[in-house]
Formats: C-alpha cells, sequence, structure tokens
C-alpha cells in the first residue's frame, strides 16, 4: 500500500524556530491577550496618579521636618548638608590669615568639631572652609558638600590656620603654633571680596530612630560641645565687630546653653547642630518614585501568569511542540517579558517623579537629569526587569499562578516590611542579601539607614533572577511538559 | 524519507503506573490510523511520547525518521492537535494561530488560509474563551494544518463535533491521506472512526492489541457470513441447515447463514422454491470487530497470565 503513495512534502515556507522567531513568537503571545496589555497600562497610570497625588501631601509634612528649626541647608536635595553650629567671625575684605589654637574641646561626641571658618554670609549654604578638630576623629578640613579631608589625629589642644589668598583658602595645624603642616587647599569659585572668618564649634545630633512596621520617627537630641580658643589672630582688613551666627539644629536646642564669651583672650564658644552631610534628610525622589510598586506588583503577576497560564491549560505544550528547545523558549519568555517590566518600570518612574514635580509645592525635587535620579528612574526599569525574570522564573519551576506569584511577592515585599520593624543591623543585612536589596537603586540620596548602594542592590535582584533561571532552565530540560 | 511516525519500544512510567509498555507501532502515509483503546490505554502518553513532551524511559519515537527534537521548524514535518482546549481563553483564535507561524517562520498569510479551511473565518477574531467545544476543535486542527505538514495527529479529533461536524472532519481526513499524508487520529470510540480509519492501532492498557487494516479486520469478523432476507424464514431455515449451514435468526425476515457460499445459498433456495428477497454479505461493525479483538485479548492476557 505504502509503494503506491507519492511521499507529501508541506508547500508551506518556514525557518527554524530560532531565538528571534520564539521572542517575536512569545511577543506575540503576550499583547494579543488585553487583559494583560490593560494591567499594563492601568498600573503606569494608577503608579503616576498617585504619585501626583500623594507628593503634595509629602511636601506639607516634610517641611516640618526637623521641628521648628530651619529647613536642611542644601538647596540642592540630592546633597543634603546641614551648614549649622555656632560660628563667631570678623568681616574681612581681600586676603586673611586667621590662626587660633584650640584649648579644649568638651562634649558632643566624636565628631563635634572645634576649629576656624572663612565664610562667604552667614547665610546656611554660602561657600566656606572650614577647618576643626574633633575629639575622635583628628583634624579634618571640610568646603561644601563634598570637600572632606583629613589632616592628622591630633586632638585638642593644637593650632589651626586657615589663609585666604583670592579664591584659594589653604588649611594648616600645627603643634606649636611655630611649624605648620599643610591639610589641604580649597579653591571656593565666586568667593567675594568680602568674607567673613572666626570660629565655630559644632556637633551632631544624637540621633535615636524608632522604627515600627511601615513607618519610622527620628528624634533628635541635641548634642552640645564647648570649646576655649586662645591666640586668636584675624589678620587682614576689616572692624573689629564680631558677627554671631548661631544655628540650634531643633526643638530641644536651648539658647541658653549655647553663646560665647570672651575673658582674657580667651574665647569659649558653646554651640549646637552640626556641619556636613545630612543624613537624615528624606530622599523625595525615593519617596515619589514608591509608587513605581503597583507597576512591580502587577509585572510580577503579569510575567507568573505568562508561563503559568500556558501550564493551566496544556498550551504549554503547544509551545514546546512549535519550538522542541525549551531553553530558547523560556530564554525568549524572558526577554519578552524583561522589555516589557523595563518599560512599564521606566515609564511609570519618569511619570510619577514628572506627576509629582508638577503636582508639589512643598517637597524639594532634584533636577530629572541629575545622575541619580537618571539612575533611580532607569534603575526602576531595570527593577521591574529584575522582577518579572524572577518572576517568571519562579513560575516555571512551580507552575501554578498562585503559589508562584505568593512566592515571588514575598521574596520582594516582604524584607522590606519586615525591615522596618527590626533594628538597624539586622535590617541593614535583609535588605542587602534579599532580592529586596533591588529597591535600593531608587535610592538619590545616602541615608542613615542604606543598606546597600544602589548599583550593588540591583545587581542583588539580578543575581537572584539569573539564578532562578538558571534553575527553571535545568528543571524545564527534565521534567515532562 | 517517508511521511511516518514510527515508534519502536516505547515505554512510559508514571509512579508505579505503566502508561506506555513497549510499544511499537508504524503509521504509514497515503492512509488514516486510527489509535484506539479505552481511556487510560496510554494514547495520549504515547502521543506526548512522539511529540518529545514527556520523556520515555525506554524507546525512541521517530517523525519521518528523525526524533522531534531534531526537526528544524517542526510545524512543516508534524501538525498535532493534543487537546483542543489548550488555548488563552483572553487570546482571538487568530492571534492564537500568528504566534505559532511566527516561532516556525511561516507568513502570516497561511493562518489566514487555515481558518479558511476551518471553517471559522466569521469567528476568527473572537477570544477563544466564547468558542463551543465544536469550535475549539476546528481550532485546534487549523493549528495542526497550519505548517502543511505530511504527518498529522490528532487526539480525539470527533470528540465534541455535531453530526454536520464530524461529516466534515472525515472528509477532511480522508482527503489529506489522499494527498499522501500520514494521519493518526486516536479515539476512545471505535464507531468514531468508522468510516475514516483504514488502519487500526489497538492499545490496552499500554501495549499494542492489535496493527492491522480495517478491511482485514471487517473481513475476520465477518467471517464467511452471508445475510439472507425473506418471508419464509421456517422453510428457508430447512432447507438451508439440510444443505449443511449454521443459520441465526437476526430479525423476522432476516437469517444470517454461515457455512456455505452466497452462491450455493441462492442455488439452494431457488431449487427448493423458497423465495427471498435480498442476500448480502453479512458486514460486521467496527464496533463488533472492536469488541471480538478485545474479548480476545482480554482471554489472552488471563490465558498468559494463568500459564506464566
Amino acid at each position: 500500500m505504502t509503494s503506491t503513495v507519492t511521499p507529501y512534502r508541506s508547500r508551506v515556507d518556514g525557518a527554524r524556530a530560532g531565538f528571534a522567531r520564539l521572542a517575536r513568537a512569545e511577543w506575540t503571545k503576550f499583547v494579543t491577550v488585553p487583559r494583560w496589555m490593560i494591567t499594563v497600562g492601568a498600573a503606569v497610570l494608577l503608579s503616576v496618579l498617585v504619585s501626583g497625588l500623594v507628593s503634595t501631601g509629602m511636601g506639607e509634612n516634610t517641611s516640618d521636618d526637623g521641628g521648628g528649626g530651619p529647613p536642611p541647608v542644601s538647596a540642592d536635595p540630592l546633597e543634603p548638608f546641614q551648614d549649622r553650629g555656632h560660628f563667631v567671625g570678623l568681616p574681612r575684605s581681600g586676603d586673611v590669615d586667621l590662626i587660633a589654637r584650640v584649648d579644649s574641646q568638651t562634649g558632643g561626641g566624636d565628631w563635634a568639631k572645634a576649629g576656624l571658618m572663612i565664610r562667604g554670609a552667614t547665610e546656611p549654604g554660602s561657600l566656606y572652609a572650614a577647618i576643626a578638630v574633633t575629639p575622635g576623629n583628628g583634624v579634618v578640613l571640610r568646603s561644601g558638600t563634598d570637600v572632606d579631608i583629613a589632616g592628622s589625629g591630633a586632638g585638642a589642644p593644637t593650632w589651626l590656620r586657615l589663609t585666604r589668598s583670592g579664591d584659594k583658602i589653604t588649611a594648616l595645624e600645627s603643634a606649636d603654633g611655630v611649624s605648620w603642616t599643610g591639610v589641604g587647599t580649597v579653591e571656593l569659585d565666586g568667593l567675594g571680596d568680602d568674607v567673613l572668618a572666626g570660629l565655630f564649634v559644632a556637633a551632631p545630633d544624637e540621633v535615636v530612630v524608632t522604627r515600627q512596621f511601615g513607618t519610622e520617627s527620628i528624634s533628635g537630641n541635641t548634642a552640645y560641645t564647648t570649646a576655649a580658643f586662645d591666640d586668636v589672630t584675624v589678620s587682614g582688613t576689616g572692624t573689629s565687630d564680631w558677627i554671631e551666627r548661631e544655628h540650634p539644629s531643633g526643638p530641644a536646642a536651648q539658647d541658653d546653653t549655647t553663646g560665647y564669651t570672651v575673658s582674657g583672650g580667651v574665647y569659649t564658644v558653646t554651640g549646637s547642630g552640626d556641619l556636613g552631610p545630612d543624613m537624615f534628610s528624606p530622599d523625595s525622589t525615593r519617596m515619589v518614585l514608591n509608587t513605581t510598586l503597583i507597576g512591580l506588583c502587577a509585572m510580577i503577576a503579569l510575567a507568573v501568569l505568562f508561563i503559568t497560564a500556558e501550564y493551566r491549560r496544556g498550551m504549554i505544550r503547544t509551545t514546546f511542540m512549535v519550538s522542541p528547545s525549551r531553553t530558547r523558549v523560556l530564554l525568549a519568555k524572558t526577554a519578552v517579558i524583561g522589555t516589557v517590566g523595563f518599560a512599564t518600570g521606566l515609564v511609570s518612574a519618569l511619570g510619577s517623579f514628572l506627576a509629582a514635580k508638577a503636582g508639589t509645592d512643598g517637597l524639594a525635587l532634584p533636577d530629572l537629569f541629575a545622575w541619580p535620579v537618571v539612575r533611580a528612574i532607569v534603575g526602576s526599569g531595570v527593577l521591574l526587569a529584575a522582577a518579572a525574570i524572577l518572576a517568571l522564573a519562579l513560575g516555571s519551576l512551580i507552575r501554578r499562578s498562585a503559589i508562584a506569584i505568593a512566592v515571588a511577592l514575598l521574596a520582594l515585599l516582604v524584607p522590606q516590611m519586615v525591615a522596618s520593624g527590626l533594628p538597624l543591623a539586622a535590617a541593614n543585612w535583609l535588605e542587602r542579601l534579599s532580592p529586596a536589596a533591588g529597591f535600593a537603586i531608587q535610592q538619590t540620596v545616602p541615608r542613615y539607614d542604606t543598606a546597600i548602594g544602589p548599583e550593588a542592590g540591583i545587581a542583588v535582584l539580578c543575581a537572584y533572577a539569573a539564578v532562578a533561571t538558571g534553575f527553571a532552565l535545568w528543571s524545564l530540560k527534565r521534567r515532562d511538559a | 524519507m517517508e511521511a511516518t511516525i514510527e515508534v519502536r519500544g516505547l515505554r512510559k512510567r508514571f509512579g508505579a503506573t505503566v502508561a506506555v509498555d513497549g510499544l511499537s507501532f508504524t503509521v504509514e502515509p497515503g492512509q488514516v490510523t486510527g489509535f484506539v483503546g479505552p481511556n487510560g490505554a496510554g494514547k495520549s502518553t504515547t502521543m506526548r511520547m512522539i511529540l518529545g513532551l514527556d520523556r520515555p524511559e525506554h524507546g525512541t519515537a521517530l517523525i519521518a525518521g528523525r526524533r522531534y527534537r531534531d526537526l528544524r521548524s517542526p510545524l512543516r514535518e508534524i501538525g498535532a492537535m493534543l487537546d483542543a482546549s489548550a488555548i488563552h481563553p483572553g487570546r482571538r483564535a487568530r492571534n492564537h494561530l500568528l504566534w505559532m507561524a511566527h516561532a516556525n517562520g511561516l507568513p502570516a498569510s497561511r493562518v489566514d488560509e487555515v481558518i479558511d479551511q476551518v471553517g471559522l473565518a466569521s469567528a476568527a477574531r473572537r477570544p477563544a474563551g466564547g468558542y463551543s467545544l465544536g469550535m475549539c476543535q476546528r481550532l485546534g486542527i487549523a493549528a495542526a494544518l497550519l505548517g502543511d505538514p505530511p504527518v498529522l495527529m490528532l487526539d480525539e479529533p470527533v470528540n465534541g463535533l455535531d453530526p454536520e461536524g464530524i461529516r466534515w472532519i472525515r472528509g477532511l481526513l480522508r482527503s489529506l491521506a489522499a494527498e499522501g499524508r500520514a494521519v493518526l487520529i486516536s479515539s476512545h470510540l471505535m464507531s468514531e472512526l468508522e468510516g475514516s480509519a483504514d488502519h487500526l492501532l489497538v492499545i490496552g492498557r499500554g501495549r499494542l492489541v492489535a496493527d492491522t487494516a480495517v478491511r482485514d479486520l471487517l473481513a475476520a469478523a465477518s467471517g464467511d457470513r452471508v445475510e439472507v432476507r425473506t418471508d419464509q424464514r421456517r422453510e428457508a431455515m430447512e432447507v438451508l441447515t439440510g444443505a449443511g449451514a449454521v443459520v441465526a435468526v437476526t430479525e423476522a425476515d432476516a437469517l444470517v447463514v454461515s457455512g456455505l457460499p452466497a452462491a450455493t445459498i441462492v442455488e439452494v433456495l431457488t431449487g427448493k422454491g423458497v423465495a427471498f428477497r435480498g442476500i448480502a454479505e453479512h458486514r460486521a461493525t467496527l464496533e463488533e470487530a472492536y469488541m471480538d479483538l478485545t474479548r480476545d485479548a482480554v482471554e489472552f492476557r488471563a490465558l498468559a497470565e494463568e500459564t506464566s
């Protein structure tokens, strides 16, 4: 019977089920389920809307942050900086040579500062250079928000010196007031002819952080430091009317414990508030980008369903019939869900940021094109892509929608929730080692509770996604479809 | 290489249950082969192993001489329908076929061709979730035909079709086989294969019970029996028994005669002046043949178990 039959050959053109074709097939699968597309669109829209609404409320709250005291000093929300402390100085025009001996220093902790400062004006945030001695960290030279140069390990008593020549300010220290050692030179572009040169003390607040699930309250106990200066010489052109700038740091600061006295050439200055990075300022960008969680949850569900829906109905068999290489199928799915996740994260983060920026009065948001903001917004895309890929791999391993979605959500969200109820050290380790480390990419400001850097954090999540995908590939080849 | 499915020594176990036990057969091109057995006999498992979906514990399954996983563009080599309802309910039927076409580099125009071929043109842009079972079957068959493959393998394709649909699919399968394709269809009901299958693979408890042409099977089951229609039943019975035949009454005016060829029966009846209205070779139904076959198989198995 067979001998009489002419073998049939397909008359349709076809090609190998390669990766690009499978990626196109998987893309077609994703975009042709209307409810999936609606979910993506709704998630993006919702995160933008919520962000626009919530940011207004956040602005009202954060304007109160730090109690009745002055707001954080730095105008740039990406480099929160406090320019506080107690300063007494003389107005000087042109070049200055400022010398004093810090005779003693008490109180305020290891980072209490007592030293000399040349600044453009009394206003917080004006140009300055300062050299100070600390009880625990030796001599430091600070300027702007980024210059932080360590000198010797000496403590009080020690001699300090600042000399101004044009825009250049050189800091020196000495044990005896005779032989001077340079600590560093800083250039203050745009420093006018008129400056203030004098003495300052500063002490960081003793911060008590109370963390409860989902909320944290930071209360600052103002710390005071008192330093005695002698042999104070402020050479240069100017009057001898001392100008004082007191800057108590918070509601607890009491005026009667600050101040300065002069007695027999000894200047005693007491003060509170710090000069240096503000580790407690809110990360406004990150708060705004919190709404990408909506997109994240949606993407996790979609990524899981992208494969478990096929298992549930047996369609996975059609998929593997069309492409016998299961590795290629899962990689194509990974590419598609990663792309959708990236786009969802990017668009919702960008939209949320712009909506918050447009809709808020009180909340200070940085420039869109500042690198930490770009990193946070593009990183939100990577965050959602990696989370989706992780969820897809879990879906492939577990094959059951509900369980896989639950596992993926737990892995990403529980560490964050639990962390806010844990002691800081434990919380930090949880946020470093769990997939939730990926959220670090949305940080734009280093904070006291920063567990892991943005790039390292997202790398941790990507590693989880890669390992899970590896397991999924391994298991996919061995199990029956 | 000819368009065939070749299965050699296939064995598959799920836990303690042996689903397929040393199965070997060849599906030849140019005919419709029926794959019959009760539910749970191992038909679907065998089909999944042929498609590389389940990993056999032992044995091989080849399509046109190659393992499934070595097929470059599988839809052009073999079209299969395992479960017609295995489609996402939110996706339109046309898009379901479109992603399949994309994966194997088939032209999108082919999607519309097969939609027309199975008569789904008016419903192709509706979500598959609203499809009846019969429409799902048609969509599944469209998917199997997408790559115009020389080998077709359909699991229970008749299931859920209305009589008009059954007639349609029988015609379709026959014409596909007539073009030189190998067509394998499974069913748990022998009657569904009546009029469509040329060849039968009968499977029971994972083992091959019969591998036979439908014609031979029916001839064997029919034996040399002849059906006689007459109003003079009593006279006819006397005359024929006298001539050495074995006669059985099947209806008030019908007898089934065995032991005499038809020509002799005519001769005897006319010689004795017994009137008859019709005489024909008795044709067993496929169902009868199947019952004979499986009865034998069960007896054989019982015997084998006793002696072993």
